[in-house]
């Protein structure tokens, strides 16, 4: 008996092996939001971005001085600033009788440097050469000059991950900005789409698309993208809108992350409305 | 211990650091090669279908936890490719199949299959069908790694460093 067991394992050693790989691989990738799986990827990420970033010391030298890093970053700023008049622009055309109803504080930016990326269609992501030290925490938002790029998803001592909008897992909450109507940004592995806006709200193509009031994962106001297309569903009831992003993510080098993180900005505004 | 089994150990840590730092730069929209794919179905080829799939698990679970990925995908995809690139080891016939088209064949293969693995398993969205799974995020990075893959050939010396 024990001979012919010893015979089955061998003659199927390789499957066995397989079965046990894959389990072991499953386990672990339900464990994934575990507090001491996450202590134990950061840890690993933090270590091995050290040499990431001194590979990236090389591959950036062809960098222009930091006059231009102030200039992006200045940029950057002036970028979020343009939106944000924007839509109190529109909100003052629609609301004149109202006043003072935006937050006017400035958003404070981290500079940081893409040291590694994770390129993939389904789930990209990059790592950035600042983190705890710097003031970074996890839900803060990552912007390029041009518009959002994505959010801080994990955080160690000097480096931090950022889930790009090319992420599957990442939905956000999106506004299209003339109309005020709200819907779920999400990457689809080909394009940024927002499903299921009612064919009563007259969309056009190029319309600006950005954070939305109710995201709890972003501030308002972040300029994400312009409508490329819009197409109607078979009982032509509902939208799904094509959203091309502002920023160029997939050449970011240079990016910048916001020093607010939302449920801070949502415990403010409460606070404010029992005022 | 045989040398043929520490080697993949040596190249596993620059190429992992090449596959992160350098290769986004050669990425053309979110397709990219997979340099640590290369270098398991090499050492499956020559070292069999065990050994293959001992190194995808610990190289899937060392690049998983080094960039920032999801835990668990890269261990799936690496194992599962090398398992496949397994059937195709053969004792007498190691120089054929690491030198040859048929390495680029076997590489395209499993370059499509950890694709399509590592992309399902990641994805959140359910609007996402098998089939563009498979036809648009398995094959195009599979061909792009066995395009890479023919450097491999190309520069393979006659009586092995590498």
């Amino acid at each position: 008996m024990s001979n012919f067991f010893r015979r089955f394992i061998s003659q199927f050693k390789e499957y066995f092996l397989l079965v046990i790989l894959i389990v072991i691989s499953l386990a672990l990738l339900s464990r994934n939001d575990k507090p001491e799986i996450k202590r134990i990827r950061a840890f690993a990420f933090g270590s091995f971005a050290v040499v990431n970033n001194f590979i990236n010391y090389f591959t950036g030298i062809f960098k222009t001085d930091s006059s231009y890093d102030q200039l992006k970053e200045e940029n950057a700023r002036l970028m979020l600033e343009i939106n944000r008049l924007r839509k109190q622009g529109i909100e003052n055309r629609n609301l004149r009788a109202m006043l003072s109803i935006t937050d006017t504080s400035q958003y404070n930016l981290i500079a940081a440097d893409v040291i590694s990326k994770l390129v993939n269609k389904i789930r990209g992501s990059f790592i950035l050469n600042k983190g705890f030290k710097n003031g970074v925490r996890v839900g803060m938002p990552v912007v390029s000059p041009d518009g959002l790029v994505g959010i801080i998803s994990d955080v160690t001592e000097n480096f931090s991950v950022t889930k790009t909008l090319y992420n599957s897992s990442l939905n956000i909450a999106a506004t299209v900005q003339n109309v005020n109507v709200d819907g779920v940004l999400s990457w689809n592995g080909k394009e940024l789409i927002i499903k299921n806006i009612p064919t009563t709200y007259e969309i056009n193509v190029g319309e600006r698309v950005e954070t939305s009031d109710f995201s709890t994962l972003l501030p308002p106001n972040i300029p994400v993208g312009v409508i490329d297309k819009k197409e109607s569903l078979a009982l032509g009831l509902l939208h799904t809108i094509y959203v091309k992003p502002y920023a160029d993510i997939r050449s970011a080098s240079s990016l910048f992350i916001l020093t607010i993180v939302p449920s801070k900005q949502i415990n403010h505004l409460e606070m404010n409305l029992m005022k | 211990m045989n040398w043929n089994y520490l080697k993949p150990i040596l190249f596993f840590i620059p190429l992992s650091v090449f596959q992160l730092a350098v290769v986004p730069l050669i990425s053309v929209y979110d397709i990219s090669p997979n340099l640590i794919l290369i270098l398991i179905v090499y050492y499956t080829l020559i070292n069999g279908q065990i050994f293959g799939m001992l190194i995808g698990f610990i190289f899937g679970f060392i690049f998983d936890l080094i960039s920032g990925g999801l835990l668990g995908a890269s261990m799936l995809s690496f194992t599962i490719s090398a398992f496949l690139a397994g059937y195709f080891y053969n004792q007498n016939k190691i120089d054929i199949n690491t030198a040859s088209l048929l390495f680029i064949l076997i590489l395209f293969l499993c370059g499509t299959i950890n694709s399509f693995i590592y992309s399902g398993i990641s994805n959140s969205n359910s609007d996402i069908s098998l089939i563009r799974l498979f036809l648009y995020i398995g094959i195009l990075p599979g061909l792009y790694t066995s395009l890479l893959g023919l450097t491999v050939i190309i520069f393979k010396p006659k009586k092995g460093i590498v």
